[in-house]
């Protein structure tokens, strides 16, 4: 605005004489309707006048698309709403204008916004009907920025009580936005009578009204209940004139509907919030509704759905009263009925049997193939859902899939492919599933060429997956992803490719792939544009390289990097020359001396300082300078610099040894999961990467998942553990903390109090500290001396000491911990089972700010809670390996048992209570199930606290709904092999 | 997820021209939204999906954690925001359903000029299809009968109660009146 006005000005300095009297005389004339509210009557004309001037220079402002200007606005619409007699065209229109600035944006300060609202306010005099329901959305628009709005209450009641039927419904719908908590109850009776109005439009204005009145007067609202229970069940049809405003329809009534039913779902929509605390109400509701036909709009039964789901949610047990009604709206005339109901029967599917499960299915499959784009979506959407979890059970689909991958909406596709991929993964067991495999790559091999860049890069991420679960595949995926490297692509493509071509080097177990793969590398990097994804290459190669059978091949193509590129590739490549000589040894170490000799002489620093640095290592063998064995806990290392500035005690300098390291073994181990999770979410995480929705689908599976990112960040987890064990005092004498198992429930979440337990080893001094986590759920009592009893039951494991808990307020939680000395692992008995009992003082808070009667003594009572028990995984980590066989074969202690496992119906169950008993690493994607296979194989790999590697071999076979598992336990130690076999149970 | 058991269902209604400039734009429960909550947030929004969206006639996608369904017709496109856990097909059957009532009330000329000479009856359709984010009605046609037409001529020309129709149909219509006419005479001549 400020702009504006000096625009003018210079404006008229410019112009002629002639021109600024003419704008005078205009101000003048103006001035004299003016209202004495305006405060700045001066400024206002003048922007007045340059507005004038603006419109004036562009004749055609609003129909060329211009926004009209807001201060022309604010000023016709005060002029025209005051004029006697109104003219209701021009006010419409003027009225339209405000609207759209308002939904363009602008924003009137309140004090305009208010002036507008009471000169809007006088047009309810007027008669005519088109302008008073363009009245009514305007002044709903501006109640949120105006003040004193409750002025035109009863201009508004007085509208809805006699008032035409064309804006009756408006007005209700305007009146919610207008009335405040204390008049609602003012209107109380308005309402019921327009809630059972006959005419439809009329009730659902008020349904959605009394709906928004809901967080300001529930009590009000809640009187209404009768009201809108009659709503659900009746007929209202719309009066006979309903469709005679428009002339389209003319006389042609007979195919116009009569009712549109939204009233039933405005009205159950209401009548959840107003019955939901009553369970038994909401049931009946349901039955009453479900049964044929009481509910005729595809809205209000979505609604019903949704009511069914919320409730289930609540109570499983309710499933078999509920389910046959789901399963009824399967098969429905309304698409989006029918995906109402898949959606929430897959999120019930826990709760469902198999063959129910099947006509879920079946319904997905009709509608993938109907025309409407947002059906389809919506039915892939779900079964790439399923996939995630259960991709058995959708491979009935498969042939539908493959024909959506050409589909033109490329969300669509890029779920197809995902989905696929994940179904011939479960496939590739069976036989028929490399059949499978091959045919889906030839189909996106022909497609990679017409689709966009972050879409292959999707594609990639999916090929990776694929071949990490199904090492078996890698052939055909690794000469996939390398014909993709060599076809021109920009950065961001190829190091996907490059990412994903290093996992799989990293992760498969096959020699032959991670040949074939360095390989493609190093024909690769003879003709790469990017000088980034040179050096990463030969980074790797330094890496695995010297490894394999023949080392002289890829130093070949080093040297060629040596020669020919520029001083960044050429000095990373010095690098990678020196560790084949330190690896490989012998000839090949001399030879490579004499190739560094060369770059002795190299005109770039970087490049002769780096020979010189590693020639001088070669010769004095100095392997740990050149090659990484290990690697710094980096989150640990964070958090003990930190600690280390903030002490401030710089006189000792900072010790590195205290830092965890971590070996390359392990830091393999966290990678791979980290990997598999990352590719599990990423997968469903779909083309435009929305990570609510694969947030929201992890955490929905079983909780697999969490798992894992419990590994990865079990180090950072510990490090804190250890951080706060040795705050305390009596625990100082016990060393360095081995190892922190994760947090384990001992009660029901919704208990009065909640116990969690976590278990800390201290090897070195034989330790066992148990943290027990209770949070008091109480509001009214405080408890006192909390402490907790354990009985282990075996008698090599005694009581140190207590550390109990003084006091504990309501909603807070505080830790007990209990101290044991252990036996060590030559001793007899190892594992343990601790009987819990939580004991306590209560003492009940007398007034608001938390207090207790210092008087009272309270009662001391004490709480069972369950019992905590030691098993193998305490003592052992997870580790990964590329070769399980060859490392199992190794380890000399054998151990075996079989166990019929306790409460286990199916192998998927069983695989997952092996993972967490034994705290062990799946290999070989042996964690994955197959389905309707009756026996599989677990392989498992770990380290146990005193350094041994273990292995376990398991075989599960599962007969008549029990699994029987044959287990194989190796070790470096036979007391450890003999440890794990016997906590399996 | 749970679904959204409430009757709050619509995140935002828009308009944009060709250029993905806004012509309408709403936002419904501002105040309670994480991310559109400035009007330099919503804008930037709208930038980007224009960018996904425009000439692309896919009806529906995923964007910045919502689902979004639109209809590009000649130089416009209405999109309709919901959250991401929404039924697809209900959205899409109502940004459907509103676009072809806008077609209707437009006399089928569904274009920018239109839109925003006749705005009146685009807001006022809207405002009859979602009232803050609740879905008031679905059905085209019922929207359609809902929306009053602007007054047909100025007060004077009303009081004076002469009234000369001479748009296109009121010529058409003066036409075949006389033909009619024209027909009975003959008639009645034979």
């Amino acid at each position: 605005m400020i702009l504006r006005i000096t625009y003018y000005i210079s404006n008229t300095n410019q112009s002629a004489g002639g021109k600024t009297k003419k704008l005078h005389v205009r101000i003048y004339e103006y001035q004299s309707g003016f209202y004495k509210h305006l405060s700045i009557v001066h400024i206002s004309s003048v922007l007045r006048m340059s507005a004038q001037l603006y419109k004036k220079n562009d004749a055609y402002s609003t129909s060329s698309g211009q926004l009209p200007d807001k201060m022309t606005i604010f000023q016709e619409c005060l002029q025209q709403f005051n004029l006697s007699p109104v003219n209701a065209k021009k006010c419409r229109q003027l009225l339209a204008k405000l609207l759209r600035l308002l939904y363009h944006g602008e924003k009137f300060p309140s004090s305009e916004s208010t002036t507008l609202f009471f000169s809007i306010s006088k047009l309810f005099q007027h008669k005519d009907l088109s302008l008073r329901q363009m009245v009514y959305l305007t002044i709903k628009e501006l109640s949120a920025t105006s003040q004193d709005i409750l002025m035109v209450t009863s201009s508004i009641m007085k509208d809805i009580q006699g008032g035409d039927l064309i804006y009756k419904p408006n007005a209700i719908r305007t009146l919610a936005n207008v009335l405040d908590a204390s008049t609602v109850s003012a209107s109380e009776r308005l309402f019921k009578n327009c809630l059972v109005d006959r005419n439809p439009i009329v009730s659902s204005a008020a349904l959605i009204s009394s709906y928004k009145l809901l967080p300001i007067a529930k009590d009000v609202v809640k009187r209404f209940t009768n009201e809108t229970l009659e709503t659900i069940q009746s007929l209202k049809q719309f009066p006979s004139n309903q469709f005679q405003l428009h002339e389209y329809y003319g006389s042609a009534t007979t195919n116009l509907p009569s009712t549109s039913y939204m009233y039933q779902y405005h009205a159950l929509g209401l009548l959840y919030h107003l019955r939901n605390h009553d369970k038994m109400a909401l049931m009946k509701l349901i039955t009453s509704l479900s049964d044929g036909s009481s509910l005729k709009n595809s809205l209000s039964i979505i609604q019903l759905i949704r009511y069914i789901n919320k409730i289930l949610s609540d109570d499983k047990s309710l499933i078999t009263h509920l389910f046959p009604i789901l399963s009824g709206f399967l098969k429905h005339k309304s698409d989006m009925v029918e995906i109402e109901a898949c959606k929430t029967l897959i999120d019930l599917q826990h709760l469902i049997n198999e063959s129910d499960f099947m006509n879920i299915i079946t319904t997905l499959q009709k509608l993938l193939s109907v025309p409407r784009t947002s059906t389809r979506f919506a039915a892939i959407r779900l079964i790439n859902k399923i996939s995630i979890k259960n991709p058995e059970k959708i491979i009935v689909v498969n042939l539908e899939l493959e024909s959506l991958i050409n589909d033109s909406n490329r969300s669509i596709s890029t779920l197809a492919i995902t989905t696929l991929l994940k179904t011939m993964g479960a496939g590739t067991i069976n036989d028929t599933g490399g059949e499978g495999v091959d045919r889906l790559i030839g189909k996106m091999t022909s497609l990679m060429d017409e689709i966009t860049e972050d879409f292959k890069i999707v594609i990639i991420e999916a090929i990776e997956n694929l071949a990490l679960k199904f090492p078996s595949k890698h052939k055909r995926l690794v000469s996939f992803l390398t014909d993709l490297l060599r076809d021109e692509g920009s950065l961001e493509l190829k190091s996907t490719i490059v990412d994903a071509l290093f996992d799989l080097i990293k992760f498969l177990p096959d020699e032959g792939a991670k040949k074939l793969i360095l390989m493609n590398l190093c024909e690769f990097i003879e003709d790469c544009e990017f000088t980034e994804l040179s050096v990463r290459i030969l980074h790797l190669l330094g890496d695995e390289g010297p490894n394999t059978s023949n080392p002289s091949y890829y130093i070949r193509h080093i040297y060629n990097r040596l020669v020919l590129e520029n001083s960044i590739i050429r000095s990373s490549a010095v690098i990678a020359l020196a560790k084949f000589a330190i690896v490989c040894g012998g000839d090949v170490s001399k030879n490579i001396e004499v190739l560094l000799n060369r770059c002795l002489n190299d005109v770039d620093d970087e490049v002769r300082d780096r020979a010189s640095v590693s020639l001088n290592f070669i010769h004095n063998s100095r392997k740990d300078l050149i090659i990484n064995e290990f690697q710094y806990d980096l989150g640990a290392l964070e958090g003990k610099l930190t600690h280390y500035l903030n002490e401030a005690a710089f006189d000792n300098s900072f010790d590195i040894n205290e830092v965890g390291v971590i070996s390359s073994e392990e830091l393999k181990s966290i990678d791979y999961n980290r990997k598999l999770t990352k590719l599990d979410s990423t997968s469903f995480a779909e083309s435009s990467a929305n990570e609510r929705d694969a947030e929201d689908l992890t955490t929905n599976g079983k909780g697999g998942d969490d798992s894992n990112n419990d590994v990865a960040n079990a180090l950072l987890k510990q490090q804190e553990y250890a951080q706060q064990l040795s705050a305390i005092p009596e625990f100082e004498s016990y060393g360095k903390l081995s190892s922190s198992s994760p947090a384990s429930y001992l009660t029901e979440k919704e208990n009065e109090f909640v116990v969690t337990a976590v278990k800390h080893f201290f090897i070195e001094s034989q330790k066992l500290v148990v943290q027990y986590n209770i949070t008091n759920t109480l509001n009214h009592l405080v408890i006192q001396d909390v402490s907790v009893i354990a009985q282990p039951d075996n008698e090599l494991y005694t009581e140190d000491l207590i550390i109990s808990l003084e006091n504990l307020q309501p909603e807070q939680t505080g830790t007990v911990y209990v101290s044991f000395s252990t036996p060590n692992i030559d001793d007899e008995e190892l594992l343990v089972a601790f009987g819990n009992t939580l004991s306590y003082t209560n003492k009940e808070i007398i007034d608001e700010k938390g207090n207790i009667d210092e008087t009272d003594e309270g009662w001391s009572e004490e709480y069972q809670i369950e019992d905590l028990e030691v098993l193998a995984g305490d003592f052992v980590h997870p580790l990964y390996n590329s070769n399980f066989t060859a490392v199992y074969e190794q380890l000399s202690f054998e151990e075996s048992a079989v166990v019929s496992l306790k409460n286990t119906k199916t192998l998927e169950i069983g695989v997952e209570k092996l993972l967490k008993q034994l705290n062990m690493m799946p290999l070989d994607g042996s964690e994955y199930v197959p389905s309707d296979s009756t026996s599989h194989t677990l392989k498992l790999f770990g380290k146990d606290v005193w350094g041994t590697k273990v292995g376990a071999l398991v075989k599960l076979a599962s007969a008549g709904g029990k699994v029987v598992a044959k287990v194989s336990v190796k070790s470096e130690n036979d007391k450890v092999a003999k440890l794990v076999a016997e906590s399996i149970n | 997820m749970a679904p959204n058991i409430g009757l709050y269902t619509i995140s935002a209604t828009l308009i944009l021209d060709n250029e993905g400039e806004r012509l309408y734009a709403k936002y419904y429960r501002e105040s309670e939204s994480h991310q559109y909550q400035t009007l330099s947030q919503q804008l930037q929004f709208e930038k980007n999906l224009f960018s996904k969206i425009n000439k692309l006639h896919q009806d529906i996608i995923l964007y910045d954690n919502h689902l979004i369904t639109y209809k590009q017709t000649n130089d416009i496109i209405l999109i309709t925001v919901a959250p991401l856990n929404e039924n697809e097909s209900l959205v899409y059957s109502l940004t459907n359903n509103l676009n072809e009532a806008l077609n209707i009330l437009l006399d089928s000329t569904f274009d920018k000029i239109t839109v925003l000479e006749k705005y009146d009856l685009v807001s006022l359709c809207v405002d009859e299809c979602i009232d803050d984010g609740i879905i008031l009605e679905i059905d085209p046609a019922i929207l359609v009968s809902r929306v009053t037409n602007p007054p047909t001529a100025s007060n004077v020309s009303n009081d004076l109660n002469i009234h000369i129709d001479l748009s296109e149909r009121g010529l058409f219509n003066a036409l075949s009146f006389a033909s009619k006419k024209l027909g009975e005479k003959l008639q009645q001549g034979l």
